[in-house]
């Protein structure tokens, strides 16, 4: 489909040629190449420059765009990489669109890397400059769109991930909303008696939290309190709640997901019956009302986890299961504890620290191979020791077992809604494991805590303020602007789609939808300009800006001598 | 003078373009055959540009993008991949595959950029020059390239390399995944059908025809001509024009 | 309600400082970002691949160099390290002593020529002295800012009077031996973070890394060295060659725990050398396919996202096996190949295992002028000598308005550090544009 605007214009384009020192001119005739450049069709202007980038470089461009009525731009030298924000900024102080011009690259990729073939260097950068020169004969002036942000967040989940969340954003200057399912808040965190490793009580630091919401005038609760449906995107969302019955509505601009985990209750392992093999949660539970009754304890690690059905190792079990067996030392000296493990976790300063002070305390441990799992009996249990190479059999009244933390039956639900993903293990999957571990790809939406993965709460409480910091540095602003170059269905090709949605579905993003009436629509704030949709679209409809189909054509052509 | 090739790469913003620039920085040197054109990701080379590129009579093409895993945009290299495929598989029905490469090459793969550069211009010298640019026999070849490029553009192609990774990958509503051979059967004959019928389309373009006609200037059955053709016509893109004697003449419908 | 123009003040160009940076500087504060060395990056530009995806690590970090670099909100001072400060949260005053780089920032266009020209080779420190560089160099190439810079203890002209044929080749004009060191002041500072990094046990306590053979064995290195090794832009191109004979080694051993977990030395986990011998080695064997990896160790600490599937890849696709023992001493027999004595838990007997090369996975450990910076900001550091923070609150530190994040607290891999520093950028923001702490 032909574009109608460029027709009517007079194209006048300028290149400019920069030397770079002896960088580029000093291989070839960069006066030779301007001449070449001027001689192409639709160039009103071209000349050379020692150093484009340079102050006097950058002035000669602005002169020459005043001067000769330039209306593209091109500078052929280093590389775009580097540059190109800088020649957009100067050719928009001249007063043409930023994204009129582009970039040629005849050092990294030319000069530097042919030193010996000086000849061909030149060839090269003729046919870079005549592909640069066609391109630019296709480019449009783009608008940055901007939108608008509203600064108030939503924080779904009230353990202690998402009470962090909640507390940095409102002492960041943002209200926010935090929603929690249960009646009270608090998550894990009230169910839990001693805190890892520092050995507070749960209830001191659950107390620090409520003490400091408490002092927070734009934080709104709303306990008992479900989310229904959502809608907008980035700076731009409508939430239905659902509190005991009540239907609330709120706008915000940004929601940070908190919704921690669950522990897995080991049905048909290891002869769970909750009585006498039972989870280091009930044993908690027994911790905190100071009732151990048994005189010989056996816990087991792993117990659940690190197999083919869950292959990931929960971080917090063998920290949980030290503290546990410290506990029940300090109601009971005279206990005998026996910790079965495969690998100890307790990875860093505090947490080794804690592994020496359990075995001070007395615990006895003993490796076990997962080829050569525990047999748990009746009131004994049956472990292959490694040293003695025999199996030992260790009597006992309790079994604890360390079973993992799990994800939650509403991930999934949560998931469609904020259209954002899970994975193998239906935890939430955040946009970049290392780089960007509380974003979700799609922006505006946020993950912290267990909910990500299973995590300590020194970590949860860090994450949750992670994401606090990147949901707060959007809505630190009253409007966001977002890159030019994306994706669009123009007006005149909209007849040509066939609604197949493979747009939808290549879309990394989730930034393309379909409306009430049927028709696609590509969020403009959520697409990050990569083309796929554009690649793909079965009828070719859709545009990819500053990367049409048309400018790359032209580019091809060029290069092959096809002009016009 | 010995035959130089000239070279078309499409290399992404993040990696490819990026270990290009590097190789730049660390003076490694490849030969200059190559032309760059940067696009955001690999994912945005349209099958349609690679056949562009050969019918303007580059010697070959070539396609970088990020390694599996590392692409900026999530997954726009997977895309790049199954597109690159298909053209691939176009290709093959000419014995020109050898003339495209996909690669991935990282921003930090300055050495490995030049090296791949270097290996592939070797390997298009040893090709030769394009044999579309030259005599009538070689016509032929770029009818036949013109007609793999209005394959790629039709909707039919688009939809199934689109749509492939969602039809390989993930589960449909009934919890059943189609295994990717089945896929590669389905898709294997649509590459080979499609070409036949866009062939047919541009013989058509050119002047109006009979089955006989058809299926002697592109070597195959006249039966399977007329498969195609029925299949057009559903698509309106043909039509029976007249009949000449006992012979139906078929014409084109597309402008152009 | 404090005014939005307090500055923020993030110490350390690493990844943690970096992400501080940005996410301060997109909120809209400005930020101050000081950094050791001539450029920013940090180990992260050190290593070859990231666990546990094994990408590129410069590739997904250089856009953050660039971001950082151009961002109209921060100002990057290399060559810096904090003097002292005064004052209270919300309102600090800080000294900064900037060393001189001698080459202008705004001149050098990293065309390398001086360097071809310098006539000093020194060891180069970024490649861990596997090769050497010259007096004036870029600390590494995809460095930010992309300038050159002078080693005034090696270069010749500023120790000795002689040569400067740098600046007789430069044809910008970029050098400049009348710079001097100097002293700045930074204040309307509102928040500090303190980012500072790590060093390693070869660093501080060559010596004790002898019992291993470092430093005495030619095939015994450090991972950090065996990294760079692997690197594409490192001393050998990935193609590794053992120092003694060039050979290229088919069996690696690595030795984990060294200097960790140790009560007469460090007695903590150095929390990240089990994953990051697995990817040394599942690198090592993806440039050759003969490789066959022994990682000898106490406990396999893999707990975060995706960790035990790493591992558990390395055991099947890459030829890694894993024993549990901790080896105590090196050996070498007379081709030089490391020789390793260890107990075989499945047979009970001791066993002897000869080996190419040997790697050691060495403690971190908090960097070495860690006294003086804590001193200099007047804040507490702990026992293990990392950052002291408080419990369950790893972010804040001894004195109200700094904070702290990543491995200048405690060892910890790429995903925490990056998160604590978003982290600390909340509690930074929090005070500057909220006013409370």
């Amino acid at each position: 489909m032909k574009d109608t605007k460029n027709e009517n214009e007079d194209i006048r384009i300028g290149v400019f040629v920069c030397h770079c020192g002896s960088n580029i001119g000093g291989l070839i005739d960069c006066k030779k190449l301007a001449e070449y450049a001027r001689s192409l069709p639709r160039v009103a202007h071209s000349e050379d420059n020692l150093y484009t980038c340079s102050e006097t470089g950058l002035s000669s461009i602005k002169k020459a765009i005043k001067e000769h009525n330039l209306n593209r731009v091109i500078v052929a030298s280093c590389t775009p990489r580097t540059h190109e924000p800088l020649f957009r900024e100067c050719i928009s102080e001249a007063g043409l669109n930023p994204y009129l011009f582009t970039f040629v690259n005849i050092r990294d990729q030319c000069t530097w890397v042919h030193m010996k073939e000086p000849d061909k260097a030149y060839e090269k950068s003729k046919d870079l400059i005549r592909m640069g020169v066609y391109r630019a004969a296709k480019l449009e002036p783009l608008e940055k769109i901007k939108i608008n942000i509203n600064p108030t967040a939503l924080v779904i989940g009230g353990g202690v991930a998402g009470m962090s969340a909640a507390i940095s954003l409102c002492k960041q200057g943002f209200k926010t909303y935090l929603i929690e399912k249960e009646k009270e808040l608090g998550g894990r965190l009230r169910s839990l008696h001693r805190l890892f490793p520092h050995d507070i009580d749960a209830s001191e630091l659950l107390n620090k939290f409520y003490s400091e919401m408490d002092k927070l005038n734009n934080l709104i609760v709303y306990t008992s309190c479900t989310i229904n449906h959502l809608d907008g995107f980035i700076g731009n969302y409508q939430v239905e709640l659902e509190k005991e019955g009540e239907l609330i509505n709120i706008d915000v601009g940004a929601i940070v997901v908190a919704i921690g985990s669950e522990v897995l209750v080991p049905n048909g392992l290891y002869s769970y019956d909750g009585k006498k093999v039972i989870t280091q949660l009930q044993f908690e539970e027994i911790l905190k009302l100071g009732q151990v009754n048994a005189k010989n304890l056996v816990m087991i690690q792993c117990a659940g986890s690190r197999n083919d059905d869950i292959p990931y190792c929960s971080s917090v079990c063998c920290m949980t299961a030290l503290k546990n067996a410290i506990v029940c030392k300090e109601l009971n000296p005279d206990v005998k504890i026996t910790i079965l493990f495969r690998d100890i976790y307790t990875p860093g300063t505090f947490y080794e620290e804690y592994y020496r002070k359990a075995r001070e305390n007395g615990v006895v441990f003993m490796r076990y191979t997962s080829d050569k799992p525990p047999i748990v009996e009746n009131g004994v249990v049956k472990v292959h020791n490694q040293y003695l190479n025999r199996m030992i059999e260790i009597p006992n009244d309790l079994v604890v077992l360390s079973t993992p933390l799990i994800a939650r039956e509403d991930n999934e639900f949560l998931a469609k809604l904020l259209k954002v993903p899970l994975e193998s293990n239906k935890f939430f999957l955040e946009a970049h494991v290392k780089l960007r571990p509380v974003d979700f790809a799609t922006d505006g939406v946020f993950v912290c805590g267990t909910a990500k993965w299973p995590t300590d709460i020194s970590e949860s409480i860090t994450q949750g303020q992670a994401a606090a910091s990147r949901a707060g540095l959007i809505l630190s602003h009253e409007t966001m602007e977002v890159e030019g170059a994306t994706s669009y269905l123009p007006e005149h090709n909209k007849d040509l789609c066939k609604g197949c949605e493979v747009c939808i579905k290549v879309c990394p993003y989730k930034a393309i939808k379909k409306n009430e009436k049927g028709e696609i629509e590509i969020i403009q704030a959520l697409c990050k300009g990569c083309g796929l949709c554009g690649a793909s679209c079965t009828k070719k409809a859709i545009t990819i800006k500053h990367f049409t189909n048309e400018q790359i054509l032209s580019e091809i052509k060029a290069l092959g001598g096809e002009v016009a | 003078m010995s035959f130089e090739p000239k070279i078309l790469g499409f290399l992404c913003n993040w990696c490819s373009y990026a270990g290009a620039d590097l190789a730049g920085v660390s003076r490694i040197q490849y030969p200059p055959n190559i032309r760059v054109i940067r696009v955001m990701c690999s994912g945005r080379v349209d099958p349609e540009f690679i056949f562009e590129g050969l019918l303007t009579g580059l010697d070959g093409v070539i396609v970088m993008g990020c390694h599996p895993g590392d692409c900026h945009y999530l997954e726009g290299n997977y895309e790049a991949e199954k597109k690159f495929n298909m053209v691939k598989k176009f290709l093959e029905l000419i014995n020109f595959e050898n003339r495209i490469r996909l690669e991935w090459v990282s921003a930090s793969e300055g050495a490995r950029f030049a090296e791949v550069v270097t290996d592939f211009t070797n390997q298009i010298r040893e090709l030769g020059p394009s044999p579309i640019n030259k005599s009538e026999a070689d016509k032929r070849l770029r009818e036949k390239l013109q007609a793999m490029k209005m394959a790629v553009s039709n909707y039919r192609m688009r939809a199934l390399v689109g749509r492939e990774r969602d039809i390989t990958e993930n589960e449909n509503a009934y919890g059943d995944k189609t295994p990717l051979e089945k896929f590669e059967n389905i898709f294997n004959k649509a590459i080979r059908d499609e070409f036949y019928r866009h062939y047919i389309l541009l013989k058509l373009n050119q002047s109006p025809k009979s089955v006989k006609d058809l299926a002697k200037e592109i070597e195959i059955d006249p039966s399977e001509v007329l498969d195609h053709l029925l299949i057009l016509k559903g698509r309106g893109q043909v039509d029976m024009e007249n009949i000449i004697g006992i012979t139906p003449i078929y014409i084109s419908l597309m402008e152009g | 309600m404090m005014s939005e123009s307090k500055k923020a003040l993030v110490i350390g160009g690493g990844v943690a400082g970096i992400q501080s940076a940005l996410d301060l500087a997109d909120m809209g504060i400005k930020v101050e970002l000081i950094e050791k060395k001539p450029a920013i990056g940090g180990r992260m530009a050190q290593l070859d691949k990231t666990f546990p995806t094994n990408d590129c690590s410069i590739c997904i970090l250089a856009p953050k160099l660039a971001e950082c670099y151009r961002h109209p909100n921060i100002t990057i001072h290399t060559l810096a390290e904090v003097k002292s400060i005064k004052g209270t949260a919300g309102n600090f005053e800080v000294e900064v002593f900037k060393k001189a780089r001698y080459v202008k920032e705004d001149a050098c266009i990293n065309c390398g020529l001086c360097a071809e020209k310098c006539p000093m080779r020194v060891d180069d420190e970024f490649d861990r002295e596997l090769r050497k560089r010259k007096a004036i160099y870029m600390y590494y190439l995809q460095g930010v800012p992309a300038v050159m810079t002078i080693d005034a203890e090696k270069c010749l002209y500023l120790t000795k009077g002689a040569c400067r044929l740098c600046e007789k080749n430069c044809d910008r004009n970029a050098i400049d031996f009348e710079m001097k060191d100097s002293t700045i002041i930074l204040d309307n500072i509102g928040a500090i973070v303190v980012a500072s990094g790590y060093s390693l046990l070869e660093d501080v306590n060559k010596k004790f890394l002898n019992t291993y053979g470092y430093k005495k064995f030619r095939n015994v290195v450090t991972a950090l060295e065996f990294e760079r090794l692997l690197s594409a832009s490192g001393p050998q191109s990935g193609h590794i060659k053992r120092f003694s004979d060039e050979k290229s080694p088919k069996k690696i051993a690595f030795l984990q725990c060294v200097g960790s977990r140790n009560e007469r030395l460090h007695n903590y986990c150095s929390s990240i050398c089990c994953m990051y011998a697995t990817k040394e080695a599942m690198i090592a064997h993806e440039h050759d396919n003969d490789i066959e990896s022994y990682i000898f160790y106490i406990d396999i600490r893999a707990g975060g996202k995706g960790f035990q599937d790493f591992i558990q890849r390395g055991v099947n696709e890459y030829n890694i096996k894993y024993v549990k023992s901790k080896i105590a001493q090196v050996y070498i027999d007379k081709e030089e190949n490391p020789v390793l004595t260890y107990e075989d838990l499945d047979s009970g007997e001791i066993k002897q295992l000869t080996v190419d090369m040997v790697v050691l996975s060495t403690c971190i450990t908090p960097p070495k002028d860690i006294k003086d910076l804590s001193d200099s900001l007047g804040i507490e550091l702990n026992e293990y000598g990392f950052i002291q923070t408080k419990p369950y609150f790893p972010i804040e530190t001894t004195k109200e308005g700094i904070y702290t994040c990543g491995c200048a607290h405690e060892p910890m891999d790429i995903p925490r550090s990056v998160t604590e520093a978003s982290a600390a950028a909340a509690r930074a923001a929090e005070l500057i544009k909220g006013g409370s702490y």
